[in-house]
């Protein structure tokens, strides 16, 4: 059990920045998921804890202790890797103690944990086989198991569901999660994939090119991005982002927005007073743009077609097309649209989020 | 001619063959390629180079066993007469210190190239590229032009007559290929197999132990046959640097069987030409074995 912390790493290779001074603090048990598109340098964040890659610049410690030189073997933590990387030659038993074995453990140990953690985690039946008598579920459980006996101060994992199936997936997930609150061990989790890091992360690190976007846990990952990028990042469907103007209706900023002019005030108000003229991007999320009849009071109102509708049975996914924007919008499901159908829609300007057009920074 | 536009159509049909639409099947397929008159021409050339091969290797049979054996053609004849007298000239243990030469500079050289390999494999090594050029050249270098150096190297440090030490050249010889061979081996091994054991608490020797050696198994056994076979067959370094008469291995003890006026005992030297060649055999039966079961790191990852 550890706190993990990473202090202004920068990692190069060959004079190419994969990590720019990134900062990242993990808390003692914190199930910690690092989340980015590919080539973000998710993954050679995750190698850097492991011991596999240097820092070029910064500092790395785990629980308390600066491990920048220590090698892997040294730094007590266990890592889950995509492809599993089980011994071929082993049997699922001695894939299990290896590490146990490596340690000089007493064979009597060894042999009560290794039963011990294939009864929990369901592959006794397996011990006897080898890896490519295996299938990707049995051997993502078997690699587990590994990392479990490890006893580490640290679990890394990277991409560990990425290869299964979908069913199979939505399983690991809870069963990883199970196996979390059981064993409440620091974990540090690597994927690209947006649903496991929101059903899964005490907290999510969204990294983009190299860059910490946002740490924040997923809800408000969600509801509160920083910038345009983690808008969009998160949410399936994506977030719509549209061009808008600030502009100046008396003493108040106004946003014009498609065919709408929204007065802000408050925080956000005094931000744009500054900005009259500039260009920003409205995020709405698909679930914020309601259909409404012609004339709703108070909401903004604009009216689009209909372009694509997509039920899904427990809602439909309709993109509507206002002059030159798109706007994905889900609805509730029986919409009864069809392609072609003009429609008004309309969304609480409250719930809208300004971000600056050029920096992508959230205004508010 | 049909046969001039067949080649093409058949490239064009290939990804169609599955679904057997050709009457025939793709059994049609080689025959229709191969005219009757085409198939005759090339089984002809390969019954020649057959027999070229097969008909010094029936002599040897013939001649071990018959006790009038000649130059020629002998006579079929079931006799154990050449073998004893090949066993009288010294054949046991001029096997035996073949098998002294072959196992030592096997040992020796898988264990150097191995290690080599490895390095070459994953570190770091200053100028990498132009080394292992060096060793590509230096498995096509002929071993005969760096015996009068070894020889007087030998001189110099007290070496010679040792079968130890000749070993150690023998082994020497067959170091660049095993390193070459070994290196690609290794560099399939997927570095993720390494990470693994590594974060388990291996370290640098434990996992080349535990993990890379067992992986690359089938290679290292191919690189030591390969490496025991040549050695075994030596006969330059072993005469050069080691003339004691009790230490003659194999390859130089034929020479027995031939006198100084020119006069060759034809019987007992087929015999002890098959005495020779069986553990040889039994290495390629053993080698061809591993190479066609192959080399796969079935399971152990996904990607």
């Amino acid at each position: 059990m550890a706190t993990i912390s990473i202090e202004g790493v920068t990692k190069s290779f060959k004079g190419k920045a994969a990590v720019r001074d990134v900062d990242l603090e993990v808390a003692d048990g914190q199930f910690m998921i690092i989340v980015g598109p590919s080539g973000c340098g998710k993954t050679t964040t995750l190698r850097m804890l492991a011991g596999f890659e240097k820092p070029t610049q910064g500092v790395v410690r785990i629980g308390g202790r600066v491990v920048n030189d220590v090698p892997p073997k040294d730094r007590d933590v266990a890592m889950v890797f995509q492809n599993y990387a089980l011994l071929p030659h082993l049997t699922v038993e001695k894939n299990l103690s290896f590490g146990m074995r490596i340690r000089r453990e007493p064979r009597k140990t060894v042999e009560r944990e290794v039963a011990a953690i294939a009864d929990m985690l369901g592959i006794t039946p397996l011990l006897g086989r080898k890896p490519a008598e295996l299938s990707g579920g049995e051997r993502q459980r078997v690699a587990l198991g590994r990392a479990l006996l490890r006893k580490p101060q640290a679990f890394l994992l990277d991409e560990p569901l990425s290869n299964l199936d979908a069913a199979l997936r939505a399983q690991m997930r809870f069963e990883l999660k199970r196996i979390h609150a059981q064993f409440p061990v620091t974990t540090v989790y690597v994927t690209h994939d947006q649903v496991e890091a929101m059903t899964m992360a005490d907290e999510i690190a969204l990294m983009n090119e190299g860059r910490l976007q946002q740490v924040a846990p997923p809800e408000r990952l969600y509801s509160e991005p920083s910038n345009a990028f983690v808008a969009g990042f998160i949410g399936s469907p994506k977030i719509n982002l549209v061009p808008a103007t600030v502009l100046r209706d008396g003493s108040e900023p106004v946003i014009s927005l498609l065919s709408c002019r929204i007065p802000v005030n408050g925080d956000l108000g005094s931000v744009l007073e500054r900005m009259d003229g500039d260009a920003v991007t409205i995020g709405l999320r698909p679930e914020e743009i309601q259909p409404c009849p012609a004339e709703a009071n108070g909401t903004p109102v604009v009216q689009g077609l209909v372009e694509l509708v997509e039920p899904l049975g427990s809602e439909t996914h309709v993109t509507v097309r206002v002059g030159q924007e798109i706007l994905v919008c889900r609805f509730p499901p029986r919409s009864g649209l069809e392609t072609g159908a003009t429609i008004n829609v309309r969304f609480d300007p409250q719930q809208m989020k300004v971000f600056d057009a050029d920096s992508g920074l959230r205004l508010g | 001619m049909t046969s001039t536009s067949l080649p093409g159509q058949v490239a064009g049909q290939d990804e169609n063959a599955a679904t057997a639409d050709r009457p025939g099947g793709s059994g049609s397929r080689l025959a229709d390629w191969r005219p009757g008159g085409r198939k005759l021409i090339v089984s002809a050339v390969m019954a020649v180079i057959g027999m070229a091969f097969l008909l010094p290797l029936v002599w040897l049979i013939l001649a071990a066993f018959n006790p009038h054996a000649t130059s020629g053609m002998s006579a079929p004849a079931f006799s154990f007469t050449n073998f004893r007298a090949a066993f009288q000239a010294g054949a046991g243990s001029a096997i035996a210190n073949s098998f002294y030469l072959a196992g030592v500079s096997t040992i020796v050289a898988t264990v150097v190239s191995t290690l080599a390999g490895y390095v070459l494999s994953r570190h770091y090594v200053p100028l990498k590229g132009p080394i292992l050029v060096i060793v590509i050249f230096l498995t096509g270098l002929p071993v005969t032009l760096l015996l009068i150096p070894i020889y007087q190297m030998f001189v110099k440090i007290n070496w010679l007559n040792s079968p130890f030490y000749t070993s150690l050249v023998l082994g020497a010889t067959s170091v660049p290929f095993a390193i070459w061979l070994l290196k690609n081996f290794i560099d399939q091994v997927p570095r993720d197999f390494e990470e693994a054991a590594a974060v388990e608490g291996s370290g640098q020797f434990q996992i080349l132990w535990r993990v890379v050696i067992p992986l690359i198994m089938p290679g290292i056994l191919v690189s030591a046959i390969l490496t025991f076979i040549n050695s075994w067959g030596a006969f330059l370094i072993p005469l050069v640097l080691d003339s004691s008469p009790g230490d003659t291995p194999g390859a130089v003890g034929i020479y027995e069987f031939i006198t100084a006026n020119g006069q060759v005992q034809f019987g007992p030297l087929a015999a002890y030409g098959i005495l020779f060649s069986v553990p040889v055999i039994i290495m390629y039966i053993i080698s061809s074995r591993w190479l066609s079961g192959g080399f796969s790191f079935a399971g152990g990852i996904k990607g």
